[in-house]
């Protein structure tokens, strides 16, 4: 068998495991589960309108995982996508809300200005981890939590819509006119995005001298130090443009399906994007399919309930145990030592 | 004097569940493993804690329960990241992925609530009948925070005393060197993470049945992190890490006191924020340390 028949079966699975144990411990539990799995179908690709929800899941899950791509194949750990999510969407909603100007102009504006934000917000745990040795784990995870009261401030505070009286605080939305997609996420604008972001992370991953030297670093930097590579400045680097996408991500989520900046609004999709991540086999393609396949479960979580009365939070279940199993029995993705 | 009285009182509630599950993870953690399982493990310790407990209609059913649970779930994360030599942060996140939906998910199914369940039952308050004066929030604290310093004293000894503490501390520093010398590396993680498992459970409790008397989704809402948080903060050592729970603690009853009493000069949400920035500062103030003291 080839390479890539290995890799899908390696992968594949854990993935097929997870769900027929769920599926067994959801009959053991007295549920219909032919239904159920009617459901999560119907809810992912085969009901009215479904697919359009599994590409709008897909799209954010995609971008952060092919960052946290980028810096995995540097070594760096990088999990704190959550974060870096929510403050591109703080600079998209910034920009959308603050700076006039003809949308053709604040479109593009708002959008780097996402990729900026989340690049920074992770670049401060790159700094620390390359000036200090921080761990980037640790670093990372507190910044998510420090995100979240600061984009709870934002959307309390200086950016708050007075006309919102409900339970979650948001922004104002920003003018339809900068809106890539209407409610539902998905429009050939919004899909243009991402497909060039996919490009251009493939790009960078697989055709430029970064791609190439990163995955050195990764797999020795000792090695790579000594041939002349920079490995400080491209760890760097690494974290800008992982930060960079998860950022873009948050851009889109704001300027696509949210038009606003929601507290909240996603709270485990950083997490489920790294499990992409791992599951896609850190490389483009996989991505892809493994983005399409949890955005799919996404959008079964928020369709079961109309037609199964099995609790959706069974579906959490599932990914949870697909990742809970997918690193098993790899011996090179194991970190030996944690501070 | 009231402010000051529940201000104690929200800030040991508070603290409580933080320390016994950061003292717990201290064991984890100098074992080597990075336990972001432990998150998870105090969901699955409060649920079981109010669904054992309200089944069986004793507390100490419940508590019991929420214990082996947590220890059966510490047995299977073990033969992922040992046996199967699954990566521990990604297998860790997947075991709080599992307990987050598996709690709601068992809540539905047996219970039939969404959202949260009341708890028939709640961990006793043993000092009753101080109703003013000074002390008298001693009357609203759990049986677990009364018996928190002795358990903390009781980690201290067995991490820093003991022959198993000085057995974990090797594997966790070079698991090699502590295979060489006789120690059978894979057993000493297990005999961690064990006890990392009955910290997560009775923190779970505390936060359910002792503190509450309720379970919802979701209801660690990451207290779980910030117990880790606390270790490092802590320089993974009981007593520092008990003193780091209890700031987190601080921190916790001045953000929600100030909701009450807000007079605004400080956004409440940077209040919240400071101990994941401090826990920031000090992560980077010691591993600096360390990497100097390793040049020389």
């Amino acid at each position: 068998m080839n390479a890539v028949g290995m890799n899908i079966l390696r992968f594949g699975t854990p993935v097929v495991a997870a769900f027929l144990l769920c599926g067994l411990f959801f009959a053991v539990a007295g549920y219909d589960v032919w239904e159920a799995m009617l459901g999560i179908l119907e809810g992912a690709v085969t009901g009215p309108g479904s697919f359009r929800q599994t590409l709008r899941w897909s799209i954010p899950m995609v971008l952060i995982a092919l960052g946290f791509m980028i810096s995995f194949r540097t070594g760096e750990f990088n999990i704190g996508g959550q974060g870096q999510l929510m403050l591109g969407g703080l600079g998209a909603v910034t920009v959308g809300l603050l700076v006039p100007g003809p949308a053709t102009l604040i479109l593009p504006l708002a959008i780097f200005a996402g990729i900026c934000a989340g690049g920074l917000w992770s670049a401060i745990a790159g700094f620390l981890k390359l000036r200090y040795g921080a761990d980037e784990v640790i670093t990372t995870l507190m910044l998510n939590f420090i995100a979240v009261g600061f984009i709870q401030w934002v959307t309390v505070g200086p950016l708050k819509d007075e006309a919102v009286r409900g339970e979650t605080a948001s922004t104002k939305r920003v003018d339809e006119t900068l809106r890539l997609t209407g409610g539902d996420g998905v429009s050939p604008a919004m899909l243009c995005v991402a497909a060039l972001a996919i490009l251009a992370a493939w790009l960078i991953a697989e055709r430029t001298p970064f791609g190439l030297k990163s995955r050195l670093v990764g797999a020795n930097a000792l090695a790579a130090l000594w041939q002349g590579i920079p490995v400080q400045r491209l760890r760097l680097w690494a974290y800008l443009l992982a930060g960079g996408f998860a950022g873009l991500a948050g851009a889109l989520e704001v300027l696509g399906p949210n038009g606003r900046l929601v507290t909240n609004a996603t709270p485990t999709i950083g997490f489920t994007a790294i499990v992409v991540s791992i599951v896609g086999m850190s490389n483009v393609p996989g991505i892809i399919l493994a983005a399409l396949l949890f955005g799919g479960l996404q959008a079964a979580i928020l369709f079961l309930p109309i037609v199964s009365d099995l609790p959706n939070s069974g579906l959490r279940i599932v990914e949870g145990l697909i990742a809970a199993i997918v690193t098993a029995r790899f011996v090179h993705l194991r970190r030996q030592k944690r501070p | 004097m009231e402010l000051l009285d529940q201000f104690v009182v929200t800030m040991l509630r508070s603290s409580t569940p933080i320390i016994l599950a950061a003292v717990a993870g201290l064991f984890a953690i100098r074992a080597g493993v990075f336990h972001l399982g432990m998150e998870g493990l105090m969901l699955a310790g409060a649920f079981t804690a109010v669904a054992a407990g309200t089944a069986a209609g004793s507390v100490w059913v419940g508590l019991a329960s929420a214990v082996a649970v947590c220890l059966v779930l510490s047995v299977l994360y073990w033969i992922l990241i040992d046996r199967l030599r699954a990566d521990t942060v990604i297998a860790g996140l997947g075991l709080t992925a599992i307990c987050v939906g598996g709690t709601a998910f068992l809540m539905q199914a047996i219970f039939s609530q969404r959202g949260s369940m009341q708890s028939s039952v709640h961990l006793p308050r043993p000092v009753r009948g101080i109703d003013s004066g000074l002390l008298s929030f001693v009357s609203e604290l759990s049986v677990l925070t009364w018996v928190l310093p002795v358990l903390v004293l009781m980690c201290w000894i067995l991490l820093t005393r003991s022959r198993l503490g000085l057995q974990i501390a090797a594997v966790g520093e070079y698991p090699y060197g502590a295979e060489a010398s006789g120690v059978n590396q894979s057993r000493i993680r297990l005999y961690a993470v064990l006890v990392t498992g009955v910290g997560c459970a009775l923190a779970g409790a505390q936060l359910s049945v002792g503190d509450l008397s309720a379970f919802s989704e979701n209801m660690t809402n990451g207290r779980g992190f910030v117990a880790l948080a606390a270790m490092l903060f802590g320089a993974r050592s009981p007593l520092y890490t008990a003193l780091a729970g209890l700031f987190f603690g601080f921190a916790d009853a001045f953000g929600i006191l100030m909701q009450i009493h807000a007079d605004g000069t400080v956004p409440l949400q940077f209040v919240l924020m400071a101990p994941f920035i401090v826990t920031i500062a000090i992560v980077c103030l010691s591993s600096s340390i360390g990497r100097r003291q390793r040049r020389c």
